[in-house]
């Protein structure tokens, strides 16, 4: 590993600070990443890395007073995976986070950390953008808060800024009408990349009628995003096979229309329509 | 680049050390402390051979910076056995023929029992999550399940004559 | 005097184990010693050049370097091979894959070391490259070394070809493809070399062959043999893998610590391990079967071209055994096999596990099912039909003449698991996203080196007065558990507990040379050269005895940590107190063990011979489930049956079933290292993909012991079997649950899904020709197709 200045901060103020002063700068939360980056060496490798993972106010899942989860951007995988908040109000993200690479991993990584970095695979992101989380960023000049699906623009590419600290994601709970699901296709059953993911949302009405869906499909789409088209198509009416499946379809168009034919097009088209499909299915039918 | 104090305890022992930031906690262990028990596989968090605990949680000692561990308590396999006597996970990998290279073994045992102190009753299913940061080259991990099983038998049992 | 074995057969714990739980144990990284400097490699940046200029005035000239060497630097030899010497220890002129060292550097620090090797200059003048076997046979390829890119052609020929393809009812053709593998030990490639106090060196590392690395590292430094000690630290794993690449770095670092006369460590990143190492061989296999109805093959032509890589190393030896074994253990009068290896750019590739058998089971056992399937048999009753019995007539010629527990194996096997019952209804089986499916695949192997060459192995035994015992063998312990087999056959002929023996690891200087450990000789060899060394020391102490209770010989034994009166049961005296008496008697306690296999033969020209002097028969069955709308297979039963002989250990005999059925799946389902002109894709555990555990499933082992009169106690071998039939049995089980066949390995998502990988390749395994000699023959094939 080349050399680089340290700081370790004593507070969001003072990380803040040392980024500006610093820069470039890097945070360093569960490091499963960055530390990835930093031993390989290539590309903009820091000046400074400003330690983070010691503020204790970045941790943890509450319920805010006014009816938001809020999730610390250090939490970590096995945090998510193990929130009994989180498995009764958006379930999807726990299940997802228990997925992320080994108990290792997941004891170290922090759901900040998977956001930053950005990775189309990424995997708490999927069900984080059908949540329409928001996040707060942080710097010397001041905080924004933004949209998820604002986030992204491309992999590994986001609009935060070198100098700007993650410090909260937040999002409606799931209403109690809603079921989710998370399935992740990998080429293994542990230390497994998302080859393919979706997080899902079902609402129903009275009626059965579905009345509300998300789909957000992971390692498709160049920038996260909603599958709008395919929503659509299941707004409104009564859960089936055929549906789901053209639900399906709809998102593996949309995905060869936003990627266009690539190396792996011909193996995702098939099978980011299976996976749609299995993730509403297993959202059940009302 | 300026070197950071670092107050630890490592096989409960304190230490204060003095790393360059840039070292990792396994380039701390292994070459400012001789502990080398913990191995050096893969330096990208896939083989699991530097797997220590950090708090009693299984954490890849080549994923964390030395300054991370100031404060915190790290066990390594050689803090693993206590009074001269083997952890039940030791006795159970040499009896069941757990240990072959060896090389994944202190990796192993440190997931292990992160899964023992927070699962004592694992199912085989949970003893496969538990290990499955582990890579094991060898063994096609059957030995290593049966051996866990077994020491939380044995684990099992000591806390029943101690109570 | 005969008795129960007392050691033999039972599991005792490994003698290496406790070290290793503890974190005591010793591997290769884990020795420094005081002023010790740090070895850096500068590898090339092209897979194919030639080297114009190498200027190492700026890495010498940095603070902290004491040496910066190039293949200039090299007194001796500068190449080595075990069968063609054609591997440089640094770059002479040219580069020929990335993996080639071009420069060494030694420094007090690792980084500085580092920064050294990144100021030395190399000026390349490229060289078009060939990374593909098929492209490097043609005329006009790059050569790679002289004018030829093919270094090896084995053939056997048995019958007349002719003749039995025109006696066939139908013909198959398939064609098949295998991939490069990683041996994946978990520990990287480490050694310290020192230089000793009255010249010479002494390299202490993670070293397979010992022997052969300390002849290369003796001729490149110009040094006598008993100047160069190579001690083996605890192996991380080998698998075949630390042979030439150990040899390279052992002659590097043996070289900086000559010229610097300090010790010089090294140790590959992980990252420099993949791409340096050898490789298991990727096939391309041509099987060409002519069948008759009745399930009988009158014929068979085999073409396999292996990618050889950049360098010789082990080639010709593992394409020998492919040529030997590339029919399986079936009847077949009319045969004609050729195997070639070529060079290419791409990584050298040579011994692994299984060596050169893993690729053609996999074409063999896939073919059989083929075969199955065109005349409407099951692919037990197939194998059952066609597989050797005792007396059987090789390919090769070789008749053999030991217990052929093929149908043993296969039967036992498949009444574990219920095979046929599950075969048939998975087969009919409606349509769904999930399928199951179970398969079957066995076969034979050649026991240790056969014809290869030499084949004879050396140890000692040395009981200390106090009666504790040293063992000592030119065998290696890789982690396979040769130490504790040894120790188990010296404390059984000794009569002693195991904890009396204490096991040394292997030093060049210490024990003679005993060739390598590979080819599953570990057993076979080494514990035969243990059991002549402790027999030669229990006739010292029986004679001792003798001596001292003035009973005669053929009453005493040695038994449980006593002497015995056989006739009586009566304890006469402790272990302990005879090896003190023996030691009064001036009769010495030290024995030494040689081992040599009885003779082999081959005949190059007319391709047959008695290629080995005793084989193995196993059988593996899979159980999957595939997701057939993503491919995904997942193993949810394995079932593994091997004829060893006799188990010395029940436990680390065990431990191979299980390990090497799951080296097996990685290769059948997950594991590829990709090479793409020339340069490599996959260069850790991220993305060269090792089976974890929860991928690899329980694994029923089904031990059969027919003692074998080459092996101790009737031991032949088990580490490589149980590796080379698990991807067939897989594949086979892909094609039951869906109908399809993959001829390309491993079996992925896209394989599976798709029938091909997705990314760029010049042509693929196949069905190449499906013919009738007769019109009617097609009824078998499945309507679903």
């Amino acid at each position: 590993m080349k050399p680089f200045d340290y700081i370790q901060a004593p507070s969001i103020t003072d990380a803040c600070i040392a980024a500006a002063e610093h820069s470039p700068a890097k945070f360093l939360a569960g490091g499963t990443d960055l530390l990835i980056e930093l031993r390989r060496g290539n590309g903009n490798y820091p000046r400074s890395v400003v330690d983070i993972s010691f503020l204790h106010e970045l941790r943890g899942i509450e319920a805010t007073p006014d009816g938001l989860i809020r999730i610390g951007p250090l939490t970590t995988h096995s945090e998510l995976s193990s929130s009994a908040l989180l498995r009764k109000n958006a379930s999807f993200l726990s299940s997802a986070a228990s997925t992320i690479g080994s108990p290792q991993i997941r004891n170290r990584g922090t759901v900040g950390g998977n956001v930053m970095n950005s990775a189309a695979c990424a995997d708490t992101v999927p069900p984080l953008i059908a949540l329409g989380a928001s996040v707060t960023l942080q710097s010397v000049e001041g905080r924004r808060t933004i949209t998820l699906s604002d986030f992204f623009i491309g992999p590994y590419k986001n609009i935060a800024r070198g100098d700007e600290l993650l410090t909260s994601i937040s999002f409606s709970p799931l209403p109690s009408v809603c079921r989710s699901s998370f399935v992740k296709l990998g080429r293994r059953n542990a230390l497994s990349i998302s080859r393919l993911s979706v997080a899902a949302v079902l609402g129903y009405d009275r009626d059965g009628r579905i009345a509300d869906a998300r789909i957000v499909p992971g390692s498709a789409f160049p920038v996260w995003r909603r599958a709008r088209e395919a929503e659509q198509m299941l707004l409104g009416e009564e859960p089936s096979d055929k549906l789901f499946t053209a639900a399906g379809k709809r998102v593996s168009e949309a995905m060869v229309s936003y990627t266009g034919r690539r190396w792996s097009t011909e193996y995702k088209e098939a099978v980011i329509t299976i996976l749609v499909r299995r993730a509403l299915e297993m959202c059940g039918r009302g | 680049m300026t070197r950071v104090t670092v107050k630890t305890t490592i096989n409960h022992r304190k230490y204060e050390l003095a790393p360059d930031p840039n070292q990792t906690l396994l380039d701390i262990l292994r070459e400012e402390l001789g502990l080398t028990g913990t191995k050096r596989g893969c330096e990208i968090g896939q083989c699991g051979a530097c797997t220590v605990l950090i708090d009693g949680r299984a954490a890849n000692s080549c994923l964390v910076l030395a300054p991370q561990i100031d404060g915190k308590e790290i066990l390594t396999v050689e803090g693993l056995a206590s009074d001269g006597r083997l952890h039940p996970l030791q006795e159970s990998f040499m009896d069941h023929d757990a240990v072959h290279c060896g090389f994944c073994t202190p990796g192993m045992l440190m997931s292990a029992k992160d899964l023992l102190d927070h699962a004592p009753h694992p199912s085989e299913e949970e003893i496969r999550v538990g290990i499955s940061g582990n890579l094991c080259r060898c063994t096609g991990y059957v030995q290593i399940v049966d051996a866990i099983h077994d020491a939380a038998e044995r684990l099992g049992k000591k806390e029943r004559i101690e109570n | 005097m005969p008795h129960p074995h007392t050691i033999i057969g039972k599991p005792a714990r490994r003698v290496d184990a406790l070290g290793k739980v503890t974190g005591t144990a010793k591997f290769a990284e884990d020795y420094s010693v005081a002023h010790q400097l740090f070895g850096k490699v500068l590898r090339a940046t092209q897979p194919h050049a030639r080297i114009l200029r190498i200027d190492t005035l700026k890495a010498a000239q940095l603070d902290g370097v004491e040496a910066v060497l190039t293949a200039d630097d090299i007194p001796g030899e500068k190449a080595f091979g075990i069968v063609i010497k054609n591997q440089a220890i640094l770059a002479l002129d040219r580069v020929r894959y990335l993996g080639d060292g071009v420069a060494l550097v030694a420094a007090r620090t690792k980084e500085i070391a580092e920064r050294a090797s990144a100021l030395i200059e190399v000026e390349y003048d490229p060289l078009s490259v060939v990374s593909d076997p098929e492209e490097a046979l043609k005329p006009d390829a790059p050569k790679i070394h002289g004018d030829d890119n093919t270094f090896v052609h084995h053939k056997v020929r048995k019958g007349d070809i002719t003749k039995g393809f025109a006696e066939a009812d139908f013909i198959i053709e398939r064609r098949f493809k295998t991939q490069f593998v990683e041996h994946s030990y978990i520990e990287p490639e480490a050694v310290l070399a020192e230089p000793l106090e009255h010249g010479g060196v002494r390299i202490t590392g993670s070293v397979q062959n010992l022997f052969s690395s300390r002849r290369s590292v003796a001729a490149a430094l110009t040094l006598d043999l008993n100047k160069v000690q190579i001690i083996q630290s605890t192996l991380g794993g080998s698998f075949g893998g630390k042979d030439e690449v150990m040899t390279s770095m052992c002659c590097r670092a043996a070289l900086l610590a000559m010229r610097t006369g300090k010790p010089v460590k090294m140790v590959n990143t992980r990252e420099e391990s993949f791409l340096e190492s050898y490789k298991r061989h990727p096939y391309v296999m041509e099987y060409r079967w002519g069948g008759k109805n009745d399930g009988s093959i009158t014929a068979m032509e085999i073409r396999c071209i292996a990618d050889g890589g950049a360098y010789a190393s082990m080639s010709p030896f593992v394409t020998w055994r492919s040529a030997v074994q590339a029919t399986g253990p079936y009847y077949c009068e009319n045969v004609k096999t050729d195997v070639y290896a070529v060079y290419t750019n791409n990584n050298y590739t040579g011994a692994m596990r299984g060596f050169g058998s893993p690729q053609v089971n996999f074409a063999i056992e896939s073919m059989m099912d083929e075969l199955a399937e065109r005349v409407g048999k099951d692919p037990l009753e197939i194998r059952l039909q066609n597989g050797f019995e005792r007396g059987a007539l090789t390919a090769t010629g070789q008749r053999l003449n030991h217990t052929v527990s093929l149908k043993e194996v296969l039967t036992r096997a498949a009444h574990e698991i219920g095979f046929q019952e599950k075969w048939s209804r998975y087969r009919n089986a409606p349509d769904g996203a999930k399928k199951r499916g179970i398969g079957i695949a066995c076969s034979y192997r050649g026991v240790s080196l056969g014809a290869e060459g030499a084949d004879a192995a050396g140890a000692i035994v040395s009981v200390q007065t106090d009666g504790s015992v040293i063992v000592s063998a030119g065998i290696t312990d890789m982690g396979q558990g040769a130490q504790t087999q040894m120790s188990q056959i010296a404390a059984e002929v000794l009569g002693i507990s195991m904890d009396r023996v204490q096991f040394l690891n292997t030093n060049t200087s210490g024990v003679p040379d005993s060739g390598p450990t590979v080819a599953s000789r570990g057993t076979i060899m080494g514990g035969s050269a243990a059991k002549n060394a402790a027999e030669t020391v229990r006739v010292s102490l029986i004679a001792a005895a003798s001596e001292m209770t003035g009973l005669p010989a053929d009453t005493l034994d040695l038994r449980e940590d006593y002497l015995v009166d056989a006739s009586t049961g009566e304890r006469l005296s402790t272990f302990s107190e005879l090896a003190a008496e023996c030691f009064r008697q001036g009769k010495p306690l030290y024995g030494f063990g040689w081992h040599k296999s009885p003779k082999t033969s081959w005949h190059d020209e007319e391709g047959r011979g008695e290629a080995y002097f005793t084989f193995v028969y196993g059988a593996n069955i899979a159980e999957v489930e595939v997701d057939t709308e993503t491919g995904k297979v997942d193993v949810i039963d394995f079932v593994s049956a091997h004829d060893v002989g006799k188990a010395i250990n029940r436990n680390t005999v065990l431990g191979q079933f299980y390990g090497g059925a799951a080296m097996g799946l990685g290769y059948g389902l997950l594991e590829e290292f990709e090479i793409e002109d020339a340069r490599p894709k996959q260069l850790n555990f991220d993305e060269y993909l090792l089976p974890t555990s929860m991928d690899v499933p329980r694994i029923h082992p089904i031990i059969v012991e027919n003692e074998d009169a080459a092996g101790p106690y009737g031991a032949k071998s088990v580490g490589e079997p149980t590796n080379e039939i698990a991807a067939p049995a897989v594949v086979n089980a892909i094609f039951n649950a869906t109908g399809k066949r993959v001829f390309e390995l491993p079996a992925n998502l896209e394989r599976v899904l798709l029938g091909h990988a997705l990314r760029r390749t010049s042509d693929r395994g196949a069905v190449l020709k499906d013919s009738a000699n007769d019109a009617e023959s097609c009824k078998t094939r499945r309507s679903r197709e």
